[in-house]
């Protein structure tokens, strides 16, 4: 397992290298650049502000300059949002992002895993096609669709919960998290929901099920301690690389609940060719897959030990 | 008094009665067993009354004075839980993979509400089964055991709670053929030892003669033939039970005097070698077959006879072009077979796999699974002469011509076995590669499988490398066996030597279990 991990680390250099290779390429050769307004920049403040950040330079030099800084954790300053560094913006924006996507991510997991172990028991009965119905319609729904809509009852029409915004911290005041929440995690209950109960109905039909019958076990222990950790195989392939996107910023749901997290700088920055923000928000986001993804082979090698090379 | 005892017991499922009228009586420390081919309903008979297959009894089943019909599955739960146990065939599928020896033992140990077992009780558990270095075994999952050590801890756990019954459906038929006898052996001692009773359903019948007190014979969900179990064995006296007796491949059979007589070398490998690259940087390669000098000739049948992860499978593969070969020389008829054979080599060596049903693609017809192989080894046929040589491999195989446009889901095992060498027959070779090919079918499937094969062998004069784990069975038609152990040939010679004057231990294990 220790090899696994080395082995992941040190593979992960050049993968990270490509990715910022392959995006920089793209950005830069995508029309259109930082200051590039409403109105165009007279030619020699638009060459000043190009020799400021250094854009002048010839492209292996700017990239080989953003390696180097990278490398010391330094982004630069944001090309766009002028008066703060890139580190500073995400430093900012990025708690704001774990702390909605974390918490998706558990009530995710929690309402999808007992969905799918409750319809599980019973394949076809009635408690298996209601939820299964419900896990369908709540993962077809776009979080555009159930975010306003969530806002629009329980904010506007029944004044229960606030519509937006943060308050005073970012844990400050536990009600501004609820709608946003529950709209991000919707969805992925519904995908976890579907594949756990995938999962759960395969592993109840292994042979090992009948050895664990045959011990005179009950449903419950038989499902704990035989049936659940290769039925959460798929589900664990699932949400390693979903997790990634939860954590970095679900775009809609934070722009929907006016939530200053990262989604928006991801989204602002490729639009405004905000270089610096731009590369920097991909770096976090691709090492975030990879941890992920590590994690996610790690579990493997735990839920089912056959796996483990 | 009886300790288990059914009377008139049936098994309905679905309102269709798939086992009816049996009867049998086990007292303490007996063993009584049901013999048959598969679909015979012994299983059935086994599990039903106590509510492990989908079936529900009819008529009386009674365990300790308890009547078993008509319980509810948490009344049954309780029964299993506190007075039976279960060992089933395939120890692989049966165990839990996430799970330690230490844990299914544990969890066996205390489902009868015993207290939890600390490390020594384990160990002595283990050590009860014959398992070699049990302190280290507890901590294996059973992917990391070997067949016969996870049947032991199959074992292990069936009687760690003390049954008083102990119900044993087809123990050892997933095991090699030298481990059957040990694993029966342990059952026989245990059932002494303790006083437990024992149901045991096999279709290993020559080892019944030793371990069972009575046997039953079923045939079609009924009792054909029951009596103790000396007397079935020496004089059976159902037409049914002397086909299943005559189809149990002995030592003590007469071998073939009539085999086609061999030729020139034809297959010769030489220092063959196999290593598989370990899937890491830090693991170190496997080596499954290690310096194999392997001569067949002309019309020569050679058995290449081995426990599993012999690396007798690989070696098969490497000869019919279809496995890695990682160093040594390959002849074919005295000249060098490179690596990459070409279209008429490959046509001279044709495998047939183990399981038929597995290696017939389901989606196909029976005509055009034969007529593959000529498609890409003879394309100088037109589809009219390939419908011709099509029709003389059924011919050959002894099929219904009938079948010919069903696929594969409408065919019996044996069917689908004759189909599998049908296909390798078709495009003319002159030696087959024979892997395992009748040790997924019924013993009185494989019987004719392998008279068929005796017959291809002596009349068309068809040279065979034969794999399996079965001595008696390659000595029906067999010239030579070659005996493999980790990877190396440890013995090899004419098939009558072999067996009168084993050498190597390996063989004299192999000679002694069959």
């Amino acid at each position: 397992m220790r090899a696994l991990v080395l082995r992941r680390l040190l593979t992960a250099i050049p993968t990270l290298l490509l990715v910022l290779l392959a995006s920089f390429a793209l950005m830069r050769f995508a029309p259109g650049g930082p200051f590039d307004g409403e109105r165009p920049l007279a030619p020699e403040t638009r060459a000043a502000l190009e020799a400021a950040y250094g854009l002048n330079l010839p492209m292996g030099e700017q990239f080989a300059l953003f390696l180097q800084r990278t490398l010391t954790g330094d982004f630069g300053p944001s090309l766009v949002y002028r008066d703060f560094t890139v580190t500073q913006l995400i430093a900012d924006s990025l708690p704001v992002s774990l702390t909605l996507g974390g918490l998706a991510i558990l009530l995710a997991l929690v309402l999808g895993l007992a969905a799918g172990m409750v319809a599980a028991l019973r394949p076809g009965g009635w408690a298996d096609e209601t939820l299964m119905l419900v896990a369908t319609i709540v993962t077809a729904l776009p979080s555009f669709v159930t975010g306003p809509l969530l806002a629009l009852i329980f904010g506007l029409w029944l004044g229960l919960l606030p519509v937006g915004g943060l308050g005073d911290g970012l844990l400050s005041a536990p009600q501004y998290w609820i709608m946003p929440v529950i709209a991000l995690a919707l969805p992925v209950a519904g995908a976890i929901a579907k594949l756990a109960r995938a999962g759960l109905a395969a592993a109840l039909a292994q042979e090992h099920i009948r050895t664990a019958r045959a011990r005179g076990l009950g449903t419950g222990a038989i499902i704990a301690r035989h049936a659940l950790r290769p039925a959460l195989v798929p589900v664990v392939s699932y949400l390693g690389p979903a997790a990634a996107g939860l954590l970095t910023g679900a775009v809609v749901i934070e722009t929907v609940f006016a939530l200053p997290g990262l989604g928006r700088y991801f989204v602002q920055g490729a639009l405004n060719r905000d270089y610096p923000l731009i590369m920097a928000v991909i770096l976090l986001y691709a090492a975030l897959i990879i941890a992920f993804n590590l994690i996610a082979d790690l579990l493997y090698g735990w839920l089912d030990p056959r796996s483990r090379a | 008094m009886s300790l288990y005892r059914l009377d008139a017991m049936g098994v309905t499922i679905d309102g269709r009665d798939l086992v009816r009228g049996v009867s049998l009586e086990i007292a303490p420390g007996e063993c009584v067993a049901l013999a048959g081919a598969s679909g015979s309903g012994k299983s059935l008979t086994s599990l039903t009354p106590f509510g492990l297959s989908a079936g529900t009894i009819t008529g009386s089943a009674m365990l300790e004075g308890q009547e078993l019909a008509g319980l509810d599955e948490a009344d049954l739960r309780k029964v299993r839980r506190a007075s039976v146990g279960f060992v089933f065939q395939q120890p692989l599928t049966a165990l839990t993979p996430h799970r330690t020896a230490a844990q299914h033992l544990t969890e066996s140990a205390m489902q009868a509400g015993g207290a939890r077992p600390d490390r020594n009780t384990l160990v002595a558990m283990l050590d009860a089964v014959g398992l070699a270095d049990p302190a280290i075994k507890l901590r294996r999952y059973p992917h990391q055991l070997s067949g016969g050590e996870r049947q032991r801890l199959m074992i292990a756990c069936a009687i760690a709670h003390r049954p008083k019954l102990l119900i044993a459906d087809e123990p050892v038929s997933a095991l090699d053929a030298h481990l059957r006898a040990e694993i029966m052996a342990l059952l026989t001692r245990l059932r002494r030892e303790t006083g437990m009773g024992l149901l045991l359903v096999s279709h290993d019948l020559a080892s019944l003669e030793h371990h069972a007190d009575r046997v039953l014979v079923m045939q079609g969900g009924q009792v054909v033939e029951a009596g103790a179990a000396q007397a079935i064995a020496r004089a059976p006296q159902h037409a049914y039970s002397q086909a299943l007796w005559a189809a149990t491949p002995s030592l003590n059979a007469a071998l073939p005097d009539d085999l086609h007589v061999p030729g020139a070398p034809l297959v010769e490998a030489q220092d063959l070698t196999v290593r598989f690259a370990g899937n890491g940087l830090f693991t170190r390669p496997v080596i499954a077959v290690d310096a194999v000098d392997l001569t067949v000739h002309q019309g020569e049948a050679v058995a290449l006879i081995g426990g599993s992860g012999s690396g007798k499978s690989t070696i098969g593969r490497a000869i019919a072009g279809l496995g890695p070969v990682s160093a040594g020389a390959m002849l074919w008829k005295g000249a060098p077979l490179p690596a990459r054979r070409s279209r008429e080599q490959r046509r001279m060596i044709q495998p047939v796999f183990q399981d038929p049903v597995a290696s017939l693609d389901p989606r196909w017809r029976v005509s055009d699974i034969i007529a593959e192989p000529l498609v890409h080894l003879r394309p100088d046929l037109t589809s009219w002469g390939r419908a011709g040589l099509v029709k003389k491999a059924l011919q050959m195989v002894e099929l219904d011509g009938a079948l010919a446009d069903r696929t594969p889901a409408g065919l019996s095992g044996g069917q689908a076995q004759r189909v599998a060498i049908a296909r390798a027959l078709v495009a003319e070779p002159q030696m087959l590669v024979l892997d395992e090919a009748t040790s997924a079918l019924d013993p009185l499937v494989a019987v004719q499988i392998v008279a068929l094969l005796k017959r291809l062998q002596r009349d068309q004069g068809i040279a065979m490398l034969v794999i399996t784990h079965d001595l008696a069975l390659a000595a029906q038609f067999c010239h030579r066996a070659a005996v493999l152990e980790a990877g190396r040939i440890v013995e090899q010679g004419p098939m009558a030597q072999l067996i009168a004057e084993p050498q190597a231990a390996m063989t004299i294990k192999l000679v002694a279990a069959s």
